[in-house]
Parts: structure tokens; C-alpha cells; sequence
């Protein structure tokens, strides 16, 4: 065989690219890939799910891919054959878009061990929801002497210029806007008092934030004493030492289902349920309720502890009654205009 | 190994050299520039039907002219802050021993060297409603309550110009270095105030480094992201969030593209006027 420079440079070339791009090797096993989000989920998810899959399958390899709900939207949908992620995990509105793009699969439930321990909110047949997100209202403690107790005291006179709130561009902001449309009669399908009430919060309107992640920064800079928040969001805050408390308005803290699915095509389909199955069992998410996580539980074998079961719900039954949930295949048909009126009304 | 051809132009350069560039940008800028064009031609989310549906939505409605308009006027305020801060700077440079020309360079590259993240919240720090600037006027008695600094459009301005000023001071400190200082010796010389000199002689002579800083400041700040929607906050929509959010959060891909497309012609329409005045300065600095 004669080696000269031209074909080393393309043999090192290649290897390169090969290196570069994993892709371009053929199809063969890869290891199972979930696409978890990023920040604090990724943390978690590392530190407690992987572990957890990896001791009940012999050490199977996988990886965690944090990505957007968005980002793995559009990856799985470009290339439908042979997607580059096994497991996808959605909040409610981009779970709707994956299933109604056909990008998952049912999960199988009969096989499942866990599942019918959901409780009932979270037993979703094209994925289940391990976890379940929490919106209610957080403010200062140094601020706000007295707790507020309902969403309607944002509108309070005495938190003039002091209110944040995001826009709709996130779940958080555009289920808020539904709870009070449905606050002031409205519902999903109208939230034309919601917009109203907008109008009239407008003087305490001290900030509307691009993102949730930014309202923390609002706080921590005191430049608002009061909003709606996430309760994960708020704990992370409470344990950097910022004066933020958490409490579930008596409207019912906003719940959104976090949920997993299986990704149609996927090459690793039986690696892909045993992690979602692992994601429901009662160890792993009591680990994940417990600090620093403080990930609300979906199986009702959990029992709850700590910091949820202080400012959230101590049990199932009061879970229920506490949370609210919404139909976000209403508020996802006319969440666009929603946008689109909030862009050109809100301006402070 | 080929033979050499016997007798080479060496003042030529064979194209093939910017082959692997050039390939890469067709491969990762024109295709994907072209997929985008495509895909802003059709009247459906799913790109099955073609039609100008989205452009017609967008220059028929004010709502989304207007936040084009704002977003274009943002990018002057900005260049036009940086221009006047960054002048003095660059001809500071010009006039300053080595050492303290370090310095200045130094103190020009800095914010180059942290992201604009961390920048973008430093100046959160700094504008907020306990913020720096707030509580320094606090403390001297300026002020009774915090001024609403953060999440205004001056907010936007003084932060991105920050942020964007080494794009200004760089190409203003190299154009300055190039005019002869005797010229301003012979300027004095023949009659001419400073002033007068400075607007005669070492303005006309920087303006390729001037319009080169502009242009680059100008694309810079109207699509930084980052800044825009951190220091602007949620309710002040500029193109860059307009076009996210219509992708991102909405998944309107064709008026998400067509929004691109049309912010594209918008910014290469000013940076052409900066560059026909630069063709103009050169005629006019060489007289």
C-alpha cells in the first residue's frame, strides 16, 4: 500500500469528520438518548434518574441531551425515520404539537408496573407525567408582610408598580392569563376578561419578563415584590438566600403536567420504557421530592414530605383539590392570537 | 505528485485556497438561507401551499411594521451613542504614550473578553430599581423613589451600547492611525482652530473607520437578543423576540421565515447606505 500525503490528509480527514459528526457513521446501537431540559432538570435527572436506570437495566449506556421542548420537536421531526432521540420529555402545549405531529408513540401501558399508580391526572396514554410543575404566587417576605391568598391581590392598590409577570411566549405566562380569565368568568376557550384584567393591573405592572428565568433575576434585584411563579423556580431562589416564599392561591395553584414519551422510530424503544418506567417509581420520586429538588411527585404511593407537603398538599387527595388543571388543547387552538393581542395591548 | 506547470503568474492566487471556506458557507449559510426563503413562500405552517400570504400579513399590519420601525431606530440610537463615546476614545489613543495605550486597548477589549450575558447582567445590576445608579441617587438626596431605569427603552440604548462599543472604538482607532498627524500640525499652521480642524481635516480623513464602526454596530445591536429581551423585558418587542417567539413558541415557521427575510432586506437596505457613503467619504478624503 503507497502512503502519500494526499491520501493520509483524506484518511485524516474522514476520521475527522467521523469524530465531528456522529451521526455519519452508520447506523448502529447507540445508546439511549433523553432529552431532558436543561438547568435545574438536567441536574436532577443526572443525579437521580440516570442512576436509577442505569442499577435496574445492568448498567445500560445512555446520555441526557437537555434541550427545549421546541428544539426536540424539530430534531425528532427531521428525521422521522431514524430520530436522533429516544425519550422526549414536554410541557403540556409542545406535548400536544409532538403527538398531533405524530413524532410518539402510545405508551404501552399494560406493561406497565407503574403506571396505573398515577394518579389520575397524570395517566396519559401517549406518555405519562412523572412530574407535575406548580404555579402560584411568590413574593418578598421583606416586602409583603401578609401573605396574599388569591390571584386577585395583584391587583391590590398597595402593590402599585411592584407586580411582574411574563409574557405568553411560556406555559408559565399563558396558563396564568387562563386562570384569570377564569377568575373574572372566562375560561380556555375566552380570555377576554383576562385582558381586561391586564388592562386594570397595568399601574402595579412594574416589569413583564421575557421568560420565567427572569423574573428570579426581579426579585433577586428587587425590582418587583410580587408575581406568579414556579414553585421549583422559587426553591432554587429560597436556597441562594434570596427572600422569596411561595403560596398556593385559594383559586387553586396552576399544575402543569410534565410528561415523557417514547419517540416513534426509535431504535432504543425498550431501553426508552424501562427509563420512563423508572421515572415512575415511588423511589425515584421521592428522592426527586425530597431537597434539593423539590420535584412534585405524580405516583400516589409517595408519600409527601417536606417543603411540598408544608406549602403544597400533603397527601393525594388534597393535591387534587388544591391543584388546577387546564385544557391546554383549548388554549392551544387560539394561543397564537392570544400572543399576537398580548404583543400589541401590553405596553407599560 | 503532479507536475508543477512550468511558468506561474505570482501575483495571482489560485481561487482554490477560499474553496473550503467558500464550500462551507454553501453548505451552512446559502442553503440554509435559500430553505428559509422557500419556506416563507407558503400560505401554511406545513409548507403545502405557496403564495406571498406571509409578507402581505406583515406589511399589512402597523403592529408589525411598527416593531420593525422601533427595532431600526433602536439600532441608530445605539450607533449614534457609540459613535460619540467612542470617538473621543480612539483619538484619546492616538495621542497617548505606549503604555497608557495598553491601557486603552485594554479597557477597549475587555468587555469582549466576558460573555454578553454576564455584561447584559451586569447592567440588570446597575439599571435596576435598587440598582447602583437608583441607590447612589437615593443617598445623595437626588431622588425621593427609584427611577424606572430597567425595562425602558434608554434601559435597551445605554446597555447595548456597552456592549457593543469595542465594534465602534476598533475600526475608529485604526482609521484614526492612519492619518498623517502632520496634517493637523499644517491645519494650525495655515489658521484653523482646533475645532476647525478637527471638523475639516480629521473627521473627512476617519470617515471609512467611522462608517466601517457604524455598520458593524448597527447589525450588532439590532440583533442582539440577548440585551434586547433581558434589559427590554417582555412588553417592548423588538424583531429578534418577534421572530422567536413566532418560531419558537408559536412553531409559525413560514412567517417566522418570512419575518427573517424581510428583517434581512430591512438591515442589508441600511448597511448599504452606510456603505455608499463610505464609497462617497473615500472620494472625499482622497481630495
Amino acid at each position: 500500500m503507497i502512503m502519500n500525503r494526499r491520501s493520509l490528509m483524506t484518511t485524516a480527514l474522514a476520521l475527522g469528520a467521523m469524530k465531528a459528526f456522529p451521526g455519519l457513521s452508520f447506523a448502529q446501537a447507540r445508546p439511549l438518548v433523553f432529552a431532558t431540559f436543561t438547568g435545574s432538570w438536567e441536574e436532577a435527572h443526572k443525579a437521580v434518574l440516570v442512576p436509577a436506570f442505569r442499577k435496574a437495566n445492568a448498567d445500560a449506556a445512555m446520555v441526557l441531551d437537555p434541550m427545549l421542548s421546541v428544539d426536540q420537536i424539530a430534531k425528532v421531526n427531521a428525521a422521522k425515520a431514524n430520530p436522533p432521540i429516544d425519550v422526549m420529555l414536554h410541557d403540556p402545549g409542545p406535548a400536544l404539537v409532538a403527538i398531533g405531529q405524530d413524532l410518539v408513540e402510545p405508551y404501552p401501558v399494560e406493561k406497565s408496573a407503574y403506571y396505573k399508580d398515577l394518579i389520575a391526572e397524570a395517566q396519559e396514554p401517549m406518555g405519562p407525567a412523572p412530574f407535575f410543575q406548580v404555579v402560584g404566587l411568590t413574593y418578598n417576605p421583606e416586602a409583603i408582610k401578609t401573605p396574599p391568598t388569591s390571584w386577585a391581590d395583584l391587583w391590590k392598590p398597595e402593590f402599585k408598580g411592584r407586580v411582574g409577570i411574563t409574557n405568553l411566549n411560556s406555559t408559565l405566562g399563558t396558563g396564568w392569563l387562563v386562570e384569570i380569565a377564569k377568575m373574572r368568568g372566562g375560561s380556555e376557550a375566552n380570555v377576554d376578561p383576562a385582558f381586561k384584567a391586564l388592562e386594570e393591573l397595568k399601574p402595579n405592572l412594574a416589569a413583564v419578563a421575557a421568560n420565567p428565568g427572569a423574573l428570579a433575576t426581579l426579585f433577586q434585584q428587587g425590582q418587583i415584590d410580587i408575581s406568579p411563579g414556579n414553585f421549583n423556580a422559587i426553591q432554587i431562589l429560597k436556597a441562594r438566600g434570596v427572600p422569596v416564599e411561595f403560596v398556593a392561591p385559594k383559586e387553586g395553584a396552576i399544575a402543569f403536567k410534565t410528561t415523557i414519551h417514547i419517540v416513534k422510530n426509535s431504535s432504543n424503544r425498550e431501553l426508552a420504557f424501562k427509563l420512563i418506567e423508572a421515572s415512575l417509581t415511588p423511589e425515584v420520586q421521592t428522592t426527586l421530592m425530597n431537597p434539593p429538588y423539590l420535584i412534585v411527585p405524580t405516583n400516589s404511593k409517595v408519600t409527601m414530605g417536606g417543603e411540598i407537603a408544608r406549602v403544597l398538599a400533603k397527601d393525594t387527595a388534597e393535591l387534587k383539590q388544591k391543584f388546577v388543571f387546564q385544557d391546554w388543547k383549548k388554549i392551544n387552538e387560539q394561543r397564537s392570537a392570544w400572543i399576537e393581542r398580548f404583543n400589541r395591548e401590553i405596553k407599560i | 505528485m503532479g507536475t508543477a506547470p512550468a511558468s506561474r503568474d505570482v501575483t495571482s492566487y489560485g481561487m482554490g485556497l477560499a474553496a473550503p471556506l467558500a464550500l462551507f458557507f454553501l453548505f451552512f449559510f446559502v442553503a440554509p438561507l435559500l430553505q428559509l426563503l422557500w419556506l416563507s413562500l407558503h400560505n401554511d405552517t406545513a409548507g403545502l401551499h405557496w403564495g406571498l400570504g406571509q409578507y402581505l400579513h406583515f406589511l399589512t399590519d402597523p403592529f408589525s411594521l411598527s416593531v420593525l420601525g422601533s427595532t431600526l431606530l433602536l439600532g441608530a440610537e445605539v450607533t449614534a451613542v457609540c459613535l460619540v463615546l467612542g470617538f473621543p476614545i480612539a483619538w484619546l489613543y492616538q495621542r497617548v504614550g505606549p503604555k497608557l495605550q495598553t491601557v486603552i486597548i485594554l479597557i477597549v477589549l475587555l468587555p469582549l473578553l466576558t460573555s454578553v450575558v454576564v455584561r447584559t447582567f451586569a447592567w440588570i445590576v446597575i439599571l435596576g430599581r435598587q440598582g447602583i445608579i437608583n441607590a447612589t441617587l437615593q443617598s445623595l438626596g437626588v431622588i425621593d423613589t427609584p427611577l424606572k431605569l430597567l425595562y425602558t427603552q434608554f434601559g435597551v440604548v445605554i446597555a447595548l451600547a456597552q456592549v457593543q462599543m469595542p465594534l465602534m472604538t476598533l475600526p475608529l482607532i485604526t482609521a484614526l492611525g492612519r492619518i498623517d498627524p502632520n496634517l493637523d500640525d499644517a491645519s494650525c499652521s495655515l489658521g484653523a482652530g482646533s475645532w476647525r480642524t478637527f471638523f475639516k481635516v480629521v473627521l473627512p480623513l476617519s470617515l471609512p473607520g467611522v462608517i466601517a464602526g457604524c455598520t458593524l454596530t448597527y447589525a450588532a445591536a439590532i440583533t442582539a437578543f440577548i440585551t434586547q429581551s433581558l434589559i427590554g423585558g417582555g412588553q417592548m418587542l423588538f424583531m429578534p423576540m418577534y421572530l422567536y417567539q413566532q418560531a419558537s413558541t408559536l412553531q409559525n415557521w413560514p412567517f417566522a421565515s418570512a419575518i427573517s427575510i424581510i428583517f434581512l432586506l430591512a438591515v442589508l437596505a441600511v448597511v448599504s447606505v452606510f456603505t455608499t457613503l463610505g464609497r462617497l467619504s473615500r472620494g472625499y478624503g482622497g481630495a
